[in-house]
């Protein structure tokens, strides 16, 4: 109770004759409208389209196919090629995003002066436009003048430049290693944010009772970063599997499906193939993996919430 | 952190004891960290170095093997393609050759600087129609309780994973039905819808933690709700909502899926425009080189003013440093 309470001015006299719920849900309305036509209702659409046989072609005159889409997925052996992919991407990209971006968060708190600048130069790949970070991958993964090429020559693992982007042997790598330097910088700063909110004292602690480094950091640093880190962990499996510009830049998921992964598919069944309701049914697999992670993400963000409150 | 206050280069002495460190575990524990360091940083910025030496170059030399790490005849061929091929797109070779006395001339027929015009249209709205509506939402969401409060929250915050390819073709009808394909305001009304959710939870952050008593203190002075949203309170939340805004800014000036799917011809933003570029036949490097680094220069201003809100903004708040 303060004094503030006493002086209800007119202006409060007035807005209690607004119904509370006016109060409260006009201003949210203009947000949940946006949110919900341009983002709940697509989705809704999807899942209803994956049912059909819609095509661009005759939007209109979709039939109800039943299961067949999944079906489809079920049987096509290109698919099992795509989510295999996906899952490579998804598997390998994030764990060395999480690796190096663990190390160079560390170093940037532990050991490099300038910390502030320093992480805004490691920044600059993950907010780089998309299109942009892949183009300068693709350059330098080029199979005639690249610079990885020469690299690969001069560290003598090959004896000439070898076709890597055109090759369906190893096009699914560049693309993964552009997502690595795209996403580590995100991942680092995530440790060097997480690092910087552990209080020193848990340490001077620690060391007074003789607890060696390795120690401090089994037992104090990793269970203090534990959400944070299970928070980037989602974060990098969330952006891993959403990437679209980075394959699509570097090899529009080609030669053949070697290098396409789930949303690449996605694009291609719908915009170059025209099958709408194959491609929504796609778009169910991108979304219940997508709910999972969110799910998770949720519950990790509730559990931070309440831990620092 | 306490240390620091007291004293201000205990910080960097911590930071750099290692190095002094002269034992002989010391020296290998130096070489590791060193090398490891070296490594990072090549890894991370041997790209962007490579992005502006290719800029540099002349178009001989791009094709040059083996590439040269320095460019040999400095040249800004790349960047003067661009600029030329924009004034031509645009129409203005005549006023330009007849003010400066240059001759206008390109070998390439993209109109680098409308796309940026295009993107800054685009992106500028978007981040607005986000800050407004999301920072109104957010205040109320903040302050008040009502059923559903937590469902909303959690239901902004999963929307924030969906966006992209995960809805592109039911995003590509629904602007069909709404007869808004191939307009600049499609792609505002979903950037903004994109974004909205995030600007709300950031927000939302920022009023938690904003002091009752400066509210009690402007109802004393007789300040509407309203007035004391206007004049009270946005003026304090001025930096988170400048971050906010960048935020919902930079998402609209880097998106592809929408952009490349919803626009065609002369209305593209950058991302599909450079795209077509990148994926022709006989791409010239040096020249996409250039144009990537014009079209950067709004994300790295931004970067330098956002840097510190960076976290929180990525995500929702929900990692506290």
């Amino acid at each position: 109770m303060s004094y503030a309470d006493n002086a209800q001015s007119s202006y409060e006299r007035a807005l209690d004759r607004v119904p509370e719920t006016v109060q409260v849900y006009i201003p949210i309305l203009p947000v949940m409208v946006l949110v919900g036509l341009f983002i709940l209702y697509p989705i809704a659409q999807a899942i209803l389209s994956s049912f059909t046989d819609k095509t661009f072609l005759n939007p209109s005159e979709a039939e109800f196919v039943g299961l067949a889409n999944y079906q489809e997925i079920w049987a096509s052996a290109e698919i099992h090629q795509v989510l295999w992919n996906t899952f490579v991407w998804v598997a390998v990209g994030s764990s060395v995003a999480i690796v190096i971006g663990f190390v160079l968060g560390w170093l940037l708190h532990e050991k490099l002066p300038y910390t502030s600048v320093a992480s805004a130069i490691v920044l600059i790949p993950w907010v780089l436009p998309r299109v942009v970070g892949a183009s300068i991958w693709k350059f330098m993964f080029g199979g005639s003048q690249g610079i990885i090429n020469e690299f690969l020559v001069q560290l003598g693992f090959i004896d000439e430049y070898i076709v890597m982007l055109g090759n369906p042997e190893y096009s699914i790598w560049p693309p993964i290693v552009g997502m690595i330097w795209r996403l580590a910088p995100l991942f680092a700063l995530l440790t060097l944010t997480s690092l910087q909110g552990i209080d020193d004292r848990y340490y001077e602690a620690a060391r007074m009772d003789g607890a060696t480094p390795w120690e401090q950091f089994r037992l104090i640093t990793l269970p203090m970063m534990r959400y944070n880190l299970a928070i980037g962990f989602l974060l990098m499996l969330i952006y891993n599997i959403r990437n679209f510009s980075m394959v699509w830049v570097m090899t529009r998921g080609g030669p053949g499906v070697s290098s396409s992964t789930l949303p690449i598919m996605i694009y291609r069944q719908a915009f170059v193939d025209f099958q709408v309701g194959f491609a929504s049914a796609l778009s169910m697999m991108l979304f219940a993996v997508l709910l999972v992670f969110s799910y998770y993400y949720i519950k990790v963000y509730d559990k931070v919430q309440g831990e620092f409150k | 952190m306490t240390t620091d206050a007291d004293d201000p280069t205990a910080e960097f002495r911590k930071n750099q004891s290692w190095l002094y460190d002269s034992t002989a575990g010391g020296y290998v524990r130096k070489t590791a960290i060193g090398l490891t360091t070296a490594l990072m940083s090549l890894f991370i910025l041997f790209p962007l170095y490579w992005m502006v030496v290719t800029s540099l170059k002349t178009t001989q030399e791009i094709q040059q093997i083996p590439p040269t790490l320095l460019p040999v005849d400095l040249s800004f061929v790349g960047f003067e393609e661009v600029i030329y091929s924009s004034i031509q797109q645009g129409g203005y070779t005549g006023f330009v050759e007849s003010t400066f006395g240059l001759e206008v001339a390109s070998s390439i027929d993209i109109d680098v600087l409308g796309l940026i015009f295009n993107s800054l249209k685009v992106s500028i709205a978007a981040g607005l129609l986000a800050l407004v509506l999301g920072t109104i939402a957010s205040y109320v969401i903040s302050r008040r309780e009502f059923v559903g409060k937590n469902a909303l929250m959690s239901l902004l915050l999963a929307s924030l994973m969906f966006p992209g390819t995960a809805i592109m073709v039911p995003e590509w009808e629904l602007i069909n039905t709404l007869d808004l394909f191939n307009t600049h305001t499609a792609l505002v009304l979903i950037y903004g819808a994109m974004t909205a959710p995030f600007v709300v939870w950031l927000m939302k952050g920022f009023f938690d933690e904003f002091p009752d008593s400066i509210l009690d203190a402007s109802r004393m002075d007789q300040c509407s709700p309203v007035e004391t949203f206007l004049y009270v309170i946005v003026p304090m939340a001025r930096n988170s909502l400048i971050a906010s805004f960048i935020f919902a800014f930079l998402l609209a000036w880097n998106e592809l899926v929408f952009a490349l799917t919803l626009l065609s011809g002369d209305k593209a933003t950058v991302p599909p425009g450079l795209l077509t570029f990148v994926q022709g036949f006989n791409t010239q490097w040096n020249v996409v080189a250039a144009a990537s680094i014009l079209v950067s220069i709004p994300v790295l201003i931004g970067l330098a003013y956002i840097q510190k809100y960076f976290v929180q903004g990525l995500t929702g708040g929900a990692i506290k440093g």
